[in-house]
């Protein structure tokens, strides 16, 4: 009888237990996260970008460790034109569209390619940047063109477009080594890869490649002429938020009109590349 | 000599991120502890009460929970639950994952701990006139503590390397910080200082655990 009321109250404290840890875990929830999103991002007062702080020069952090960045700079001048506060938020860039339907953050914004897959999951702002999706090889190897491509090892950046691109061309990809390209969490780990000789390529994005080719020093590497195709950037809206598209497309007009994109572009890249 | 400078200014650079990194890895180290710790003894009681209806719910339990990803248990937490309305921050969610994950673990070893313990010791404790809560609290947990605190040294040490998976939710742990300033520079120079730093930890909590062991080692 007694062992029973043991158990008794051992369950109650159990169930007790966790209930508590999970309202503690309820009232700790910031303001922005997940709240049931408002009926239009525009009518919030905060936005939450989301980006993988991994993705230079897009949107990394710092030395200090602080998130910088072409995209983040532009967020920020966004968010002034619209009276909006910008906050930022890392996320795992295989999570990106669960974390904006989720309502964790409200843009996905750090080199977002615009895809047709992806255009079912989420609405795009206007494209702001150019991008092609290259090919990168040791400077040593004999891979000249796309076609010899077949039969090698080829490296991207897992939920990447680069995967997305290559697939298109699915004659070519299905004849890599194995049968698809051998994905990593970040496109430093696939060069990496390439350095050690265990990869014969890796196809990723122009603008980060090209930041990455200077910091690892450029001669070691080939960037071939051929590349798997032109593709833009854009930041990604919930999907159907009609009025945060439009609002947010006519305040980045007027930054592209009033020269701010200009600088911006120029701090970052040397030159204006923005569209 | 250049070279060692080169790395001392590069290791004075990181600190700071190191420390932040540091901080969101021991936060959710000592809470994880705090909370799966008593978890853990609770389903072992589950476990090896006579109730047939306890016994199951916490058996499920245990074979959920240890039979699937913790990965994917943070992924469920944080990604699935606000679909039945239930919203959690990302270290709550992280928090909570790790905590159930580690509390079935744990169960299992309090399990057998508390199984090991000699049926005389009971037998003893009623012939004493001690109740059935005397009797589990005061006789026979504290020895199968004592019994557990090998294998509870070895979760506690994987627990601190587990922590690395909340990287799925965008929190920026140690391991995190080491890959972020690996992909700005580049370079795998801080991937070998965050090893270092885990090691450091690892060594420390052994020390402790063996230290706390040997506290409790007497009656051999």
């Amino acid at each position: 009888m007694t062992m029973k009321n043991l158990i008794t109250k051992i369950i109650t404290l159990s169930l007790m237990g966790s209930f508590v840890l999970g309202v503690a875990g309820c009232s700790t929830k910031g303001n922005n996260a997940a709240a049931p999103a408002a009926e239009s991002t525009l009518d919030q007062s905060v936005w939450v970008v989301g980006l993988d702080d991994l993705f230079a020069p897009m949107g990394f952090r710092d030395e200090k460790g602080e998130i910088v960045g072409f995209d983040v700079d532009i967020a920020k001048a966004i968010g002034e034109k619209l009276e909006k506060e910008i906050q930022f938020q890392p996320i795992n860039w295989d999570m990106k569209e669960s974390e904006l339907n989720a309502g964790n953050i409200d843009l996905i914004w750090n080199g977002y390619t615009i895809t047709d897959e992806r255009k079912e999951k989420v609405s795009f702002s206007v494209p702001y940047l150019d991008n092609k999706q290259v090919i990168v090889t040791l400077a040593a190897s004999d891979i000249k063109a796309k076609a010899d491509l077949a039969g090698k090892r080829v490296g991207a950046q897992s939920e990447s477009s680069a995967v997305s691109a290559m697939e298109k061309d699915s004659a070519l990809y299905q004849s890599f080594d194995g049968g698809k390209a051998i994905t990593f969490e970040d496109n430093n780990q696939a060069l990496m890869d390439l350095e050690a000789g265990r990869l014969d390529a890796v196809v990723a994005d122009e603008i980060l490649l090209r930041y990455y080719i200077t910091l690892k020093g450029q001669e070691k590497f080939t960037v071939l002429d051929e590349n798997f195709g032109d593709e833009q950037y854009g930041v990604g809206i919930r999907k159907d938020d009609s009025r945060m598209v439009d609002a947010f497309n006519a305040a980045y007009a007027e930054l592209k009109e009033d020269g701010t994109l200009k600088a911006i572009s120029e701090k970052w890249f040397g030159e204006d590349i923005t569209k | 000599m250049d070279n060692l400078i080169t790395f001392l200014d590069y290791f004075k650079m990181l600190m700071p991120q190191v420390i932040s990194g540091l901080l969101i890895t021991l936060q959710i180290f000592s809470l994880t502890l705090i909370f799966s710790i008593p978890l853990g003894v609770l389903i072992a009681l589950g476990r090896l009460s006579k109730l047939k209806i306890l016994k199951a719910i916490t058996g499920t339990y245990i074979l959920i929970l240890r039979g699937t990803p913790l990965l994917l248990q943070i992924i469920f937490i944080f990604f699935g639950l606000p679909l039945i309305g239930i919203t959690l921050d990302r270290l709550p969610a992280a928090l909570f994952a790790i905590t159930l994950n580690y509390g079935a673990y744990f169960a299992e070893i309090f399990r057998a701990g508390i199984r090991s313990i000699d049926k005389g010791q009971y037998e003893g404790a009623e012939v004493l006139g001690l109740s059935p809560k005397d009797t589990f609290f005061r006789i026979i947990f504290p020895q199968a503590l004592k019994r557990v605190l090998p294998p509870v040294g070895n979760e506690v040490v994987t627990l601190i390397k587990d922590t690395a998976l909340v990287y799925i939710l965008g929190l920026d742990d140690l391991l995190k910080v080491g890959k972020i300033a690996a992909n700005r520079d580049a370079t795998l120079l801080p991937l070998v200082i965050i090893a270092g730093i885990y090691l450091l930890l690892t060594y420390f909590l052994t020390k402790f655990m063996t230290g706390f062991e040997t506290k409790y080692d007497y009656y051999q």
